[in-house]
């Protein structure tokens, strides 16, 4: 069982959208997969079709045991299950600092599940405080779109500079270029500086699509709306990518 | 965790319109058609059936799952199917089956086509709440072929029980009926006539105590035959080693039968068929011997240093090209006039009308006081082998202690049913504990002596056979260590049989009563 985590300390960069479409493509190749909606927003929720409820909100969720069991809902996708973001977790920080052990909660949280599922993804909400230490304690591999702009590269910076300080493992953060405009100069040379200034970056660029905008509309992962599209083709390349990741680690894990 | 339910539908029933009345509540959409051929596997012998197991393939997949359960507990994808368990690619389905299956082949046991349609339902999110599957089981993909069952199951979606709950109340006031049983593996025999577990190697015999003797020991004889008979005819296709196995099995309890249960038939009778069925036996050895040889390839290459297992590689080699030649042997004795005969006079002798006066001496006593006399005889014949076997453990000596407890075995195995199950399951599986030992001591005492004669045999070449002749030097060494640690246990696993507890439970359930019981061997009425 691995755990991926979606995340960015940067909003607007992507990151439901990945999450949505590479839990899609993992159940798709055969991994039993739950996506696990943190961001209070609730996106990933709505591209489901799913009510963004849980019952006993933040606090219950926090908990953990049966009851967190019991809002886990399946998507129309066979292997794919979500467990649904709520309005509640907009102060899962706050919520998560009043418990003992507050950083490494959501690893006890996601315990019992880990029997169940071959693949946890968590679509992460923006946040560097004790939510992003709990995600950092929990998870196996981290993935983080970036935008090939100036405040983004200064942004992925400085959570590399926060993950050093605190001693967290900066190998199993992983980068990928997302909303990618190729018309503009800029994204083409900040890719090329990024690729060499940054370790771990992946070859795959999910460009700056309508088609991805418009899942907000069909509701569904656009693999599945459009599985031909050049949008699907990018998710596809991209969860490859990650496939070999989760596998490579989990190659490691059995070794040992 | 919501399970899948399957209705049946009755023959004819309209499931189309049954889904479409669903509409005044629900918002139903059709998804997609799905038509697949499933192939249900098991062993000869019935081994997965045993377990409540089913083994399928269908879309180049493997699955295993538990009868009468829809959940599947393991599936892998295979290029062609498997027939034995070393076909299978490493996987915990493999796992699972190595133990049961062993090194039984695969049989295909039926094949049918499933066609179903699924449909979904939606909330007003138009997100899937609930599926439900019409299925339709044929026995062929002939379209006009009747369906051998049709059935409607509820798919539930994690979530969303008051759907699941409402559509399943929905259909029972329809008056469907949920279905328990493994209609597809059920109806799938049922289609090509077999039963399942109709064949089994184990003695089930179930005996009156108060049985005249003679008709008691007629009912086991008959059902060994039947195995004879069963396995005589599989062996020629050579789908796996255990058709010849068993077949040996079966005339080695017969020829115990006729050995042990003694004075229930004329000795005459007696007499001819215990020399007519060790010919038969005899037919066996060499297939048999080479068999055991060839299924341990593996064991006898591990035994090996890694430097010299590819030189051993001649010597199987030669072996197969010898299992070949020696089953044409077997199977031309098979079908020789002698064997017709024996076995031809052999059922004739056991059909006869029973007579109501026999002349052999313990033909009409009481089958369980027969059974009683002869079971404790062989304990104690054991007991004191045994207890002959001190320091210095001779090969012959522990070579007689097994086929004394071969004997008791069988006349355990023959007479189970008239004692108290718990009792005798606890003694015969003490009994397994010191028959195992004693068999791996022999199997590795023969494989020494036979890797120590078969170079003689090989065709000359020199270069190869010195390399192959270190090899098989190396892997005699091996055994008699392997021999040498075997008999430093002797000891201790003969103590545990021998055990005081053991000695009460042979004593309670076989010396009491002992009846007046002529034994030929002795010429004189024992006690």
């Amino acid at each position: 069982m691995k755990i991926l985590a979606i995340y960015s300390n940067k909003g607007g960069v992507g990151k439901t959208a990945a999450a949505v479409n590479l839990s899609y493509l993992a159940s798709q190749a055969g991994f039993k997969t739950l996506l696990c909606d943190l961001d209070p927003q609730g996106s990933a929720t709505y591209y489901f079709r799913i009510k963004p409820k849980l019952k006993s909100g933040a606090k219950g969720l926090i908990k953990g045991g049966k009851k967190t069991y019991k809002n886990i809902k399946g998507t129309d996708y066979e292997k794919l299950d979500l467990l649904p973001a709520d309005i509640s977790l907009r102060n899962f920080d706050i919520t998560l600092n009043k418990y003992k052990r507050s950083k490494k909660r959501l690893n006890k949280i996601l315990t019992p599940f880990k029997d169940e599922y071959d693949l946890i993804v968590l679509d992460c909400p923006v946040t560097i405080s004790i939510l992003a230490e709990n995600i950092f304690n929990a998870v196996d591999n981290i993935l983080v779109p970036m935008i090939p702009t100036t405040l983004s590269v200064r942004t992925h910076r400085q959570l590399l500079i926060f993950c050093k300080r605190k001693g967290y493992d900066t190998e199993k953060i992983h980068t990928f270029f997302s909303m990618v405009d190729m018309h503009k100069k800029m994204h083409k040379e900040l890719m090329l500086s990024a690729s060499t200034a940054f370790i771990n970056v992946l070859e795959n660029v999910i460009p700056y699509l309508a088609q991805i905008e418009n899942m907000g509309i069909h509701r569904e992962p656009v693999t599945v709306s459009s599985p031909a599209s050049m949008a699907s083709k990018a998710y596809q390349g991209l969860w490859n990518s990650v496939e070999k990741i989760i596998s490579a680690e989990k190659m490691k894990g059995d070794i040992i | 965790m919501l399970a899948n339910i399957k209705f049946n539908l009755p023959h004819g029933y309209d499931a189309q319109q049954l889904i479409s009345s669903l509409a005044d509540k629900y918002a139903i959409k059709k998804d997609s058609y799905h038509s697949e051929i499933i192939i249900c596997y098991d062993t000869f012998d019935w081994r997965l059936f045993n377990k409540s197991l089913v083994l399928y393939e269908s879309r180049r997949k493997m699955y295993l799952r538990e009868l009468n359960k829809n959940e599947i507990i393991h599936s892998i994808d295979i290029s062609s199917p498997p027939v034995f368990i070393w076909d299978f690619p490493d996987s915990e389905l493999k796992n699972q089956l190595a133990p049961i299956i062993d090194v039984r082949a695969l049989l295909r046991l039926f094949n049918v086509q499933s066609r179903s349609t699924l449909y979904l339902i939606l909330n007003q999110d138009e997100k899937t709440v609930l599926r439900l599957s019409n299925e339709e089981i044929r026995s062929s993909r002939d379209r006009h072929a009747p369906p051998l069952a049709a059935h409607i199951w509820l798919l539930p979606v994690k979530g969303y029980p008051k759907y699941y709950r409402g559509i399943a109340k929905r259909f029972e006031e329809e008056g469907l009926t949920i279905s328990k049983e493994d209609t597809i593996y059920f109806k799938g025999l049922e289609s090509v006539n077999k039963k399942p577990g109709i064949y089994s190697t184990k003695i089930d015999i179930q005996l009156n105590p108060d049985m005249r003797a003679d008709h008691a020991t007629r009912s086991i004889l008959k059902y060994l035959l039947r195995i004879i008979r069963i396995n005589e005819t599989e062996i020629e296709k050579d789908i796996d080693t255990e058709f010849v196995h068993d077949f040996r099995v079966a005339i080695r309890r017969t020829r115990s039968a006729l050995g042990q249960i003694k004075n229930v038939f004329p000795s005459n009778i007696t007499n001819r068929f215990k020399i007519n069925f060790s010919f038969i036996f005899s037919l066996t050895h060499e297939l048999r011997d080479l068999d055991v040889y060839l299924l341990n390839e593996d064991r006898y290459k591990m035994r090996l240093p890694p430097s010299l297992r590819d030189d051993i590689n001649f010597l199987f080699d030669y072996l197969r090209k010898k299992r070949s030649k020696a089953l044409q042997r077997f199977v031309r004795g098979l079908k020789s006039k002698k064997y017709a005969k024996i076995l031809n006079d052999w059922e004739e002798f056991l059909n006869k009308p029973k007579k109501a006066s026999p002349t052999a001496t313990n033909a009409e006593l009481r089958i369980i006081d027969l059974a009683r006399n002869r079971i404790y005889k062989k304990y104690r014949d054991i007991l004191k082998t045994g207890s002959l076997i001190k320091e210095d453990i001779e090969d012959r000596m522990l070579h007689i202690l097994r086929i004394h407890c071969k004997k008791l075995r069988y006349l355990m195995e023959f007479f189970s049913s008239l004692f108290p199950p718990q009792e005798i399951d606890t003694l015969i599986s003490q009994l397994r504990k010191l028959q195992d030992y004693l068999g791996v001591f022999n199997d590795l005492r023969i494989q020494e002596q036979y890797l120590l004669n078969i170079t003689k045999e090989f065709p000359v070449d020199e270069g190869q056979l010195n390399n192959t002749g270190m090899a098989i030097r190396e892997l005699v060494n091996t055994l008699s260590r392997e021999k040498m640690m075997i008999k430093d246990a002797f000891a201790e696993i003969f103590m545990d049989f021998s055990s005081t507890e053991n000695k009460r439970l042979f004593q309670e359930l076989f010396a009491s009563q002992i009846p007046e019981v002529y034994n030929e061997n002795i010429g004189h009425l024992q006690q």
